[in-house]
């Protein structure tokens, strides 16, 4: 039942019975009013037990219960019902108008009408009913709000260009603006759409306590008809420069279901990427996978878009921003390879023009006997695969090639399973005769590592049947890994599909037919021969690190085989994708980290540093810095303590004044000697999400009227508020009572239950 | 010359394993008795210009002198029908299909002789000198001396066949009979460009290299040919390899003599790398490094030419598995 049709049939609004006391006013007293009801009951009772006549017991009980009941609301009459509730002196005290100054209520969702036309038509027109109504009894104070609250004389100076909305911030502020006048209470006019990261709640306490009720007044529709919003976008914060960056889009569309939509990723430079997609029909979400190259180091900011389509509500929605800091660094990665094969020479040749990947080779060339390559000095390797934590963990990626398990100690097994678990490095195993469970890996703590089951030892006539034979193996991407980055081998993702449908089969020993729980498989392949579908390449987060196993053994022939014309990257592309997504996140013995890459200009910045030794373990007992460097080049440098809440955790703040982009380094010392240094870009700009999640939040206003002791209007129910807020409990004011007894719905009640006897004693032949 | 122990022991024990297989394979009726005296072991042109060195391993040590086997050196000699049945390869070697040829999948490497047109040399044409034995008694060798886990056959495979593209690795020689067709020159500059590598051996003197530079231009007619120093990285990936020795002919090397055909009086090991600096072919001109390996088994055939032989060719394959 509407507010309006409620107050038809009771007389007053929601608000006032939710208000007030509910008290009988009638002097006459309880107890004879009880015995004259049960004597008079009772004789109507004895009275119609001799009157039989035609009816049935049916009929005599119905008669007498409506009967009874138009009794008893006379009586209810007769007992004068009546409120008690507070009213507030006229002009004795203040309200405070809060109008929403940002740039969402520009939206014209209401009859084709920006939601900034209610404001201008109720508050700022000549003869404007709702404002005389409230300048009758109260002294009006206006504000504006956006991500701040300023005291304004109408709402003639409203600009509606704020790019933020922050209710907590204008509720507390108006709050002790008005702390010392008598306060009825705050109408809170705003489409509810709310950016602040923290919640209302304890604002909402505060006003609670203060006895301040809220009245907010929800302009916009709660669900557009047709609009498509970009509302999340996912990306790496830091990549290496040249790396393709997969990047997960979440929009929401309504009334788009089969659209066909482009969409695009660009920067300063023009687009990178476009990807075709076709909205579905189910549902009002769908996550949509792009990748694109980032190629030129530094702060860069790509922006995914889509063009605004016909009849959208919201175009500016369509629209995000995201910052990458593209790093021109090199990760250093170990290939540990048992056996010379050509795996090796093909894998740095697809990486020899990749100057962010510095890959070390240690090749096995007979018993006790190494070929190491691109070494960094003498004595690196020099014993072969590293025993001792220090030496391995100066990698971020670690390949395991043919390398029979038992050729790592347990200990240096037990290693390569805590660089990825505690150091966070990548591991990735290479299929091949003395990989997986065919190098003996099964039941060691690399097989707890990787993404993959390891296959049991095999029975006899499994060992003879054709599905634990070598095969060749057609590959596909899965439906997942068809959108990951790692995968993609053209610009676009048709021509990426096309191109894996056309690559030629490679080989496989290790039979690998299922993954771990929460493991991701990214390729499969096929055989004839095979029970299954081979599992190819699968990734899995192991700890800190992720581990990824691919298990075919001649990758080159993508590379080599007749059916690849000279000039195809595949084999590169893959390999440089696969190897920068293995050390892509990996943590150095310094991390940094902000709690968003972009913030507007005085927004507070929390830099928090992570700081650890060689061997990974977390250190307390270090000088770390920040430095902070401005876009004008200012710089400042701040000392960062240990948070005292996590270990080797040390935090700063600053306050970015500038627009542009901020480069921070944090550096990291323990007695003198340079742990590590970090680096890491936030970008200070007018930000602006207001067109984000723009429809009107209802739930969220009613919320703050419901715990404040308030209620929630729409402009169609506005009309009460002026009655309803005299009666609220703020402010100056006495308690008045108001009679029920000639409310509509009672009157209403007597004539249908008269009505009903009367027509079932005319259908029953009674009367 | 310095050797390490071990490095002696190991081509030691390859070599009297590849005589003993040999001899067991056989028939005893048909020793001969054309045995050569051990003293022809010491060839006077070889001494001086033998020096190679173990990476690892600095400690000097001297050459073990393979024990004279009669017997099996006279059945090699008399002919190479006798060679191991089991080591018969599984397919046709014209028409190799997949590298799959047992259960076990393909190998990580397969030792790949190059089929190309030339001029007629024996039945088989120039390309199939010294075939099968020395690919097999060098694949002996290779097994034992390092952990490639290869082919234990033999595989040659036409320039033109489109399986050449899977065998990355590709050993040439006489190709100073080299007379490559249109197709074998599109597809052998096909095979290096895409990654393949090709070691050749065996022709000597002006004539045969002007030969096959003429081929080899056609090939590859935008990169020059370029001798490798000794410093270069082919030289030390397994053995260090010091001093270039000249591997004379089967005949020569047995019975003395010099160690040069017709002009080629000096070895040389060149290459012709790629813009990018990766080696595409590495040319041993002026010497025969597939005889050291066809009759290492021989107790008469001088060792440390079947030694120098048995190490550049191990170095050439390693260096061409890893760069």
């Amino acid at each position: 039942m509407s507010d309006s049709t409620f107050e038809l049939l009771f007389k007053f609004s929601p608000y006032i019975f939710q208000q007030g006391t509910f008290v009988l006013s009638a002097a006459w007293p309880s107890m004879l009013l009880a015995v004259v009801l049960l004597v008079g009951g009772l004789l109507a009772v004895l009275r119609y037990r001799k009157v039989g006549g035609k009816s049935r017991p049916v009929d005599r009980v119905l008669l007498a219960s409506v009967r009874t009941l138009v009794l008893l609301i006379l009586l209810l009459c007769l007992m004068q019902p009546a409120l008690v509730v507070s009213t507030a002196v006229p002009q004795e005290n203040f309200v405070g108008i809060l109008i929403d100054d940002s740039q969402s209520m520009q939206i014209a969702d209401r009859d084709e009408l920006p939601r900034s036309e209610f404001v201008s038509q109720a508050f700022g027109a000549e003869g404007s009913e709702l404002l005389e109504a409230l300048s009758e009894d109260f002294n009006l104070r206006f504000f504006r709000f956006s991500d701040v609250l300023e005291r304004v004389d109408g709402v003639e100076s409203l600009t509606y260009a704020g790019h933020q909305t922050y209710l907590a911030t204008a509720l507390e502020g108006a709050r002790q603006e008005l702390a010392s006048v008598p306060l009825s209470g705050l109408i809170l006019v705003s489409d509810g759409a709310d950016n602040a990261l923290g919640g209302i709640s304890d604002s909402v306490q505060s006003l609670r306590a203060a006895s301040v009720p809220v009245f907010p007044v929800g302009l916009g529709v709660e669900r557009f008809s047709r609009d498509i919003e970009i509302s999340r976008v996912e990306v790496p914060r830091t990549v290496l420069a040249g790396s393709s960056v997969g990047v997960d889009v979440v929009i929401e569309h309504k009334g788009f279901g089969g659209a066909e939509i482009v969409l695009i990723v660009e920067d300063d430079n023009g687009i990178v990427s476009t990807q075709d997609v076709t909205l579905p029909r189910q549902g009002d979400s769908t996550v949509v996978k792009a990748s694109f190259t980032a190629e030129e180091a530094g702060p860069r900011v790509f922006r995914v878009r889509i063009a605004p389509q016909e009849g959208e509500m919201v175009a500016q929605n369509n629209q995000r921003d995201v910052l990458v800091s593209v790093q021109d660094r090199a990760d250093r990665i170990l290939y540990y390879e048992g056996m010379p094969r050509h795996d090796v020479a093909f894998l740095r040749r697809a990486l020899s023009e990749d100057h962010n990947l510095q890959l070390t080779v240690l090749q096995g060339t007979a018993e006790n006997k190494f070929l190491r390559l691109d070494i960094v000095d003498e004595d690196e390797l020099f014993g072969g695969f590293p025993r001792s934590r220090e030496e391995l963990y100066q990698y971020r990626g670690l390949i395991l090639g043919n390398v029979q398990a038992h050729l790592l100690t347990s200990d240096q097994q037990r290693m390569v399973a805590d660089f990825v678990s505690q150091r966070g490095g990548g591991l990735l195993m290479i299929g091949g005769h003395s990989s997986f469970a065919e190098g003996g890996y099964a039941g060691s703590p690399i097989a707890e590592v990787l993404p993959v089951v390891l296959s049991e030892v095999q029975l006899e006539d499994e060992a003879t049947s054709p599905a634990y034979s070598a095969a060749e193996i057609q590959i596909q991407p899965t439906l997942f890994g068809m959108t990951h980055p790692v995968i993609q081998l053209a610009d676009t993702l048709e021509e990426s599909q096309e191109r894996w449908r056309h690559l030629p089969p490679l080989t496989v020993i290790n039979r690998i037919f299922s993954v771990k729980p929460g493991a991701v498989t990214l390729l499969t392949g096929t055989a004839e021969t095979l029970p299954s579908p081979q599992i190819v390449l699968a990734h899995q987060r192991y700890g800190r690190g992720r581990a990824l196993a691919f298990t075919p053994q001649d990758s080159w022939l993508w590379q080599m085989h007749h059916d690849i014309p000279l000039e195809d990257m595949t084999h590169e592309t893959l390999w440089r994708q696969l190897l920068r997504w293995l050390v892509q996140d990996v943590p150095g013995q310094v991390e940094l980290t902000t709690s968003r890459d972009r913030y507007a200009p005085e927004q507070p910045v929390r830099v928090t540093a992570s700081v650890r030794d060689e061997t990974y373990i977390e250190l307390n007992d270090s000088q770390v810095t920040a430095r902070v460097i401005s876009p004008a080049g200012l710089e400042d440098e701040l000392p960062m303590d240990w948070s005292l809440d996590a270990d080797g955790e040390y935090l700063t703040q600053f306050t970015p004044l500038e627009l542009g982009f901020y480069e921070i380094h944090v550096e990291a010392r323990r007695n003198g000697d340079l742990l590590g240094l970090e680096t890491s870009h936030i970008e200070v700009a007018d930000l602006s999400s207001e067109h984000f999640d723009a429809e009107m939040r209802a739930p969220l206003l009613q919320r703050i009227a419901e715990e404040t002791g308030g209620h929630f209007y729409t402009p169609e129910t506005v009309s009460a508020l002026p009655e309803d807020i005299g009666h609220s409990d703020g402010g100056t004011t006495v308690l008045e009572v108001m009679d029920l007894w000639d409310m509509p719905i009672l009157f209403l009640s007597l004539v249908l239950l008269i009505g009903i006897e009367w027509v079932y004693r005319k259908l029953r032949g009674l009367a | 010359m310095k050797y390490s122990q071990l490095e002696t022991t190991a081509l030691a024990t390859v070599c009297v394993l590849i005589l003993a297989t040999t001899a067991i394979g056989f028939a005893p009726g048909r020793r001969s008795s054309s045995s050569q005296p051990p003293q022809r072991l010491a060839s006077p042109t070889l001494g001086p210009h033998f020096k190679t060195t173990s990476p690892d391993i600095s400690s000097p040590s001297t050459l073990i002198p393979t024990a004279p086997i009669e017997s099996a050196m006279a059945e090699v000699i008399s002919s190479q029908q006798g060679l191991p049945q089991d080591f018969r390869p599984p397919v046709d070697f014209y028409s190799r299909g997949s590298r799959i040829r047992d259960r076990d999948g393909p190998r990580d490497f397969y030792f790949t002789r190059a089929i190309y047109s030339g001029y007629g040399y024996r039945r088989m044409g120039s390309w199939a000198i010294d075939f099968p034995k020395a690919d097999r008694q060098f694949l002996w060798g290779l097994r034992r001396l390092t952990n490639i886990n290869a082919y234990e056959a033999e595989n040659a495979v036409r320039l033109t066949d489109p399986d050449l593209r899977s065998f990355p690795f590709l050993y040439a020689l006489e190709v100073g009979r080299m007379a490559l067709t249109d197709s074998e020159v599109e597809a052998l500059r096909a095979y290096l460009l895409a990654g393949g590598f090709l070691m050749i051996d065996d022709f000597w003197g002006t004539y045969e290299w002007q030969n096959f530079e003429f081929e080899i231009r056609r090939v590859l007619p935008e990169h020059p040919i370029v001798e490798i120093s000794l410093d270069h990285p082919l030289f030390s990936t397994f053995y260090t390899i010091e001093e270039l020795v000249q591997v004379p002919s089967v005949r020569i090397a047995r019975y003395g003599g010099v160690t040069w055909e017709r002009d080629g009086y000096v070895p040389h090991v060149r290459g012709i790398f790629d813009d990018k600096g990766r080696l595409l072919v590495v040319i041993n001109w002026n010497t025969d490094l597939g005889d050291a390996w066809e009759w290492a088994e021989d107790p008469y055939y001088p060792l440390p030419y079947s030694t120098f032989a048995y190490q550049l060719a191990v170095n050439t394959i390693i260096y061409a598995l890893s760069h």
